[in-house]
Order: C-alpha cells, then structure tokens, then sequence
C-alpha cells in the first residue's frame, strides 16, 4: 500500500459537483441532438397549445397568455428535474456505470444529488431556449429580473427533484416501474396551475406556491425582496422538506436494494 | 519490477492442501502486516422459508496486501454475492468484511478510498466521453483530485498503450481498447485495492495476453492487491498467486496456484502399447481414471489421470495383463482440471 503521505490530495464536493458538470456539458455540446430534440418537441406541443387556443378560445387565451407561457417555462424545468435522478439511475444501469457511483467516498446519494443538480442546471438552459421561442411565437414580453426568476424557479423545481429521488430510489429497487412514475410529471400542470384557483393547503404540495411567486415575478415584475416573507418561507420550507423527503426514500430504498442484492441489476 | 514468483512468496497460505487463512504474514521486524481484505463469517439468504437460497454460507478468508488472488466457482457458485458483500453492494446476514483496515459494512465510505471495481467488463465508463476524460471523471468519483493524479493517468495510458487515444471517444474504440480503458479507469483512483470480474472476457486470444500481462506488470508495480474472477483458468494461471474456489457458497479450497496443480507432481500419464485392448483396457477403467482412449493404426493411447504413487499400480496392472509399453509420457495439471475435480467432489 502506498504511504499515506504519497496519496493525492482528496477531491472535493467542489471537485465532485465540478466534474459532474462538466460531464453533462461535455454530453450536452458533444451530442446536441437530445438537447435539441427536446427542445423542438417542447416548443412544437406549446404551439400546439397556442394555436389550438386560438382557433378555439382566442379571446381567452389572450387573457392568459403571459401566464401560460411562465406555466409552461416552468413545466418544462420541473419534468427535466423530475426525471433527472429516475432516468439517470436506469441509464447507468443500462450503461454498467451504476456501481461505480456506488462506490464513492462521497456517498452514492450525494452523488446522485449532484448529478440531479446538474441535470436542473442543463434544464435551466434548455428551459431559457423554449421560453425565449414562447415569447417569440406569441409575441409576449415578459419580465425577467434573473435572479429572482432563478431563486424562484430554483427553490420551485427543487421540491420536484425530492420526487424524482424518490422514485430514483423505487427505481433502483424495482426496474422496471420507471414508465408508471413518469406519468406524474402529468400532475405538474395541476400543481402549476394551482394559483389560478385558491392555493389554499395546496401551496405546501410541490410547485404550486413556486408557481404563484414565479407568475408574479415575471408578470408583476415583483422582485425577491418584495414578496412576504412567509410566502418566501413557504416556497424554501416545501423544497426542503421534500428534497429531504426524496433524499431519505432514496437512501432507504438504495439500502433496502442491497439487502435484496439488487442494486445494479436490469 | 516484481515476478509472479516474487508476489508468490509473500503470500501467507500454505502451498500444501490446505491454505491458513488465520496465519499473519510478518515485516522483517517481526509487526504482523494487516491482510488487504479479511473476511469472516460472511453469510448471505436470498428470499424465506422453502423458497430461501443461502448464496454464501460462512466464507471466511483473507488476501495479503500486493498479492493477486483469484476466485474461482461454477455458476450460481455464490462468488458474484460474495464480491458484492465484500464492495458493500449487498448487506450480508451475518459476517464481517475488512477492506485495508476499515470495516466495509459500518463505514463503506471510508472503505471506498482504498477500493475500486471493474464489474461489468467493458461496460465500465462512459462510452461518450474520452479515454482521459473517464479517467478523470471517475478519479473524482473515487475521491481523488483529479490533477493531481494527471501524471499517473499519462504513464498508465502509456503502459496499456492508450496514449494515442486519449483524446478519442470510448464508443470508437475496439472491443480490446473498451476493456482496457475499464481496466485504466479503475486504476485512475488512488484504490490499492481492486476488484476485477472476468477482466480478459470477450477479448481475443491476442488481446487477453496483453491484458493479462499489462495488468500483471501494473499490479506489481504499484504494489496493488486484486480480487480477480475469471471463467478463463488460464488468466488466473497467468495472472493469480492463489485461488479460493467457492461452490454452493462455501469455500471448497484455497490454496496457490502451485498448490492447485499438484506442485511436481503429474496429473496423469499417456500410455501408448499395442496390447492396450480387451480385459487390459478393462482393468484399467476399474482400477483408474480413463480420460481418452485413442485408437491409431494397431497401436492404443490411453491417457489415465493419477499422480506419482498411483504410477506403481498402474505399471503393475500393465504387467499382469502383458501389456508392452511403447511409450509413456507425463500429463501436466492444469487448473481446469484441479478446478472441475474440486467443485465436483
């Protein structure tokens, strides 16, 4: 064994997230055909939307555009953090990388966390590109005061992502359950659309409360600092909470994966 | 650089028979050196009640520090459950499991400094990034800081010849390449110890060579201690100081590779007569193992599997049945053959 002193310095969380960054850019410009393919599916379902609404309902939709550009941004962030953690864990099954991540000084949950980061980060850019066409085909203008819309938006999708470890989790311990669980992105536009109604109770489930804040910052063009503190206490403790939520499932289903000895199988 | 030979003698099992686990190999002044993997009592159940199957039942074992150690079993032997409990990947029912020192199960983190795995082949990296760029990635996944392995990284790519690809993508290279940048992969760490399941598997005749001997020359160099397993004997031949054979979950042996192959002692004779026929050929299916009978022209080639002392016997059944020899020739053991006679008893 080498001496203790000859080892290389350890890599850090900082070093973990980095590479795991780099990784997902370097498969974003290398093979921008996925990204890109995403993209045009995205933009032609919302064209669908909006020319339907407007052959059908056009004065209505006008009413509502802004809204359903900033609810449909905001769907498309939440399915690319959602599926994250889900799909990554299958493909690296499929690709036999999985146990590699297993065996990590950093924990394989840490690990997947920074993976799903990474994955929020890519939607983020991805998400940026359908709303800037949004804005284009339906010739709205939207506020945008970044940093607030990023928080917002940040805090909003990071309670999807505690579902999507969950059912990373269900997935590492069943396989073959990933097609059910990705019909709850389905559920999102609910959740989304939830301020237009009463949020009532409903602002403690994922994303409605984040929907609310994110309509008014970028049709009020109100900024952070400008919303009630407790509204912005509700949006932090629901990311949280589920995050947390999430997190603990995973662990729990990754541990009880090993005791079945199923980790890593397809 | 040192020899197969050399690793040979540092290890502590008994060349005998029967392997002492439990014996501690010593420093020159006397400190007992900690085995690079102890396991004891490790004991794994799949499912309940009649529909249970105890995959390992109370494998105990250790591996010394720098030594190459195979292990072997059939099918459903229970060796891919046993390296699975020994990376913590599955939970054992009962045992423990010391990976350089740091208990496995209770502080896997820890354990993972010191470990690293190749389990599935060449499917180990990610295809759509480059050699270097895997190494790196993985580097940091094995919690190292990546540049400051970057040195490392150059010479192992230059001694599994990959320097000239370091900059291509895996999904473009060969099959032979894709297994070797597995291999390169699991040593970008900083792991002294490592695991490799069937590291030469889909790889040509050529290309196995080269691995195995790239592989034996690194592991020497480094000072690394390996868990291989491989269904190829002449890999472990090759590349392992000791095997432990496991079936229906338990050990069955765990000795040297020397030890295995009977040391100097034959597997068995070839006997060529013209007299090989009738009640001679009976007497000698009743009396030994008849591996082949070659029937060429009037003469009779009978391979019979026993060792030195059985050769006696064997001259005197020839003798009592009249039996000119033409010629007889020794058969060398081979592992295969140690390995089939051990999981079958």
């Amino acid at each position: 064994m080498s001496d203790a002193t000859d080892r290389p310095r350890r890599a850090s969380v900082v070093d973990l997230t980095l590479a795991v960054l780099k990784r997902e850019y370097l498969i974003f410009v290398r093979y921008p055909a996925d990204a890109i393919g995403g993209i045009v599916v995205s933009t032609l379902f919302f064209a669908l939307l909006f020319y339907g609404g407007q052959a059908f309902a056009a004065q209505a939709l006008a009413d509502s555009i802004e809204g359903l550009v900033v609810g449909y941004f905001l769907w498309t962030l939440s399915v690319g953090a959602y599926s994250s953690v889900s799909n990554d864990i299958g493909s690296e099954v499929q690709w036999g990388t999985l146990e590699r991540h297993f065996m990590t000084p950093f924990g394989f949950a840490p690990v997947a966390l920074a993976k799903g980061v990474a994955k929020v980060v890519r939607s983020f850019v991805t998400s940026g590109v359908i709303l800037a066409i949004m804005l284009l085909v339906t010739g709205t203008t939207l506020q945008v005061p970044i940093v607030t819309v990023v928080i917002v938006a940040g805090l909003s999708i990071l309670s999807v992502l505690g579902l999507g470890f969950a059912a990373g989790g269900l997935s590492v311990l069943y396989k073959r359950i990933g097609s059910w669980l990705g019909l709850l992105q389905f559920v999102f536009p609910v959740l989304i659309a939830a301020p237009a109604f009463d949020l009532g109770a409903t602002r403690y489930l994922p994303l409605a409360q984040g929907s609310s804040l994110l309509q008014r910052a970028m049709l009020e063009g109100t900024r952070l600092w400008e919303f009630p503190p407790m509204e912005l206490a509700t949006l932090l403790a629901v990311a949280v909470v589920y995050v947390g939520g999430g997190y603990a499932v995973f662990h729990y289903a990754t541990r009880r994966a090993r005791r079945l000895g199923v980790l890593g199988d397809y | 650089m040192t020899s197969q030979q050399e690793r040979s003698r540092s290890w502590s099992g008994a060349s005998d028979g029967e392997a002492d686990t439990t014996r501690e190999r010593r420093e020159g002044d006397g400190r007992a050196v900690e085995p690079a993997i102890t396991v004891e009592g490790l004991t794994k159940q799949f499912g309940d009640g009649d529909d249970s199957v105890t995959a390992v039942d109370d494998i105990s074992f250790t591996v010394e520090s720098g030594s190459v150690v195979g292990l072997l079993g059939p099918n459903g032997a229970g060796k891919t459950t046993t390296i699975k409990c020994l990376l913590g990947m599955i939970l054992p029912d009962a045992g423990s499991v010391q990976v350089a020192g740091v208990d496995v199960l209770a502080d896997p983190r820890a354990a993972y400094r010191h470990v690293d795995a190749m389990l599935e082949g060449a499917r180990n990296d990610y295809w759509r990034l480059t050699v270097r760029e895997n190494l790196r990635y993985f580097a940091t996944i094995g919690g190292v800081n990546p540049d400051d392995v970057a040195d490392r990284h150059d010479t192992l790519l230059e001694q599994l010849d990959l320097a000239d690809e370091a900059d291509t993508a895996v999904r473009d290279l060969s099959r032979g390449m894709k297994q070797k940048v597995s291999l390169a992969s699991v040593l970008a760490t900083d792991a002294d110890v490592v695991f490799l399941d069937e590291p030469t598997l889909g790889l040509d005749v050529e290309s196995s060579l080269t691995l195995r001997s790239e592989l034996r020359r690194i592991v020497a160099e480094r000072g690394l201690t390996a868990l291989v397993t491989s269904h190829d004997m002449d890999v472990i031949e090759d590349v392992c100081d000791r095997v432990v054979i496991v079936n229906d979950g338990e050990i069955v042996a765990d000795d040297a590779v020397d030890g295995l192959l009977g040391g100097t002692d034959p597997g068995g004779f070839r006997i060529e007569s013209p007299d090989l026929q009738g009640s001679a050929l009976a007497a000698l299916r009743d009396g030994f193992e008849v591996r082949e009978v070659q029937e060429r022209g009037d003469r009779t080639t009978v391979e019979v599997g026993t060792d030195s002392e059985g050769f006696y016997d064997l001259v005197d059944v020839l003798r009592t049945h009249g039996v000119h020899i033409s010629s007889v020739e020794t058969v060398a053991s081979d592992l295969e053959s140690a390995f089939l006679e051990v999981t079958r008893e």
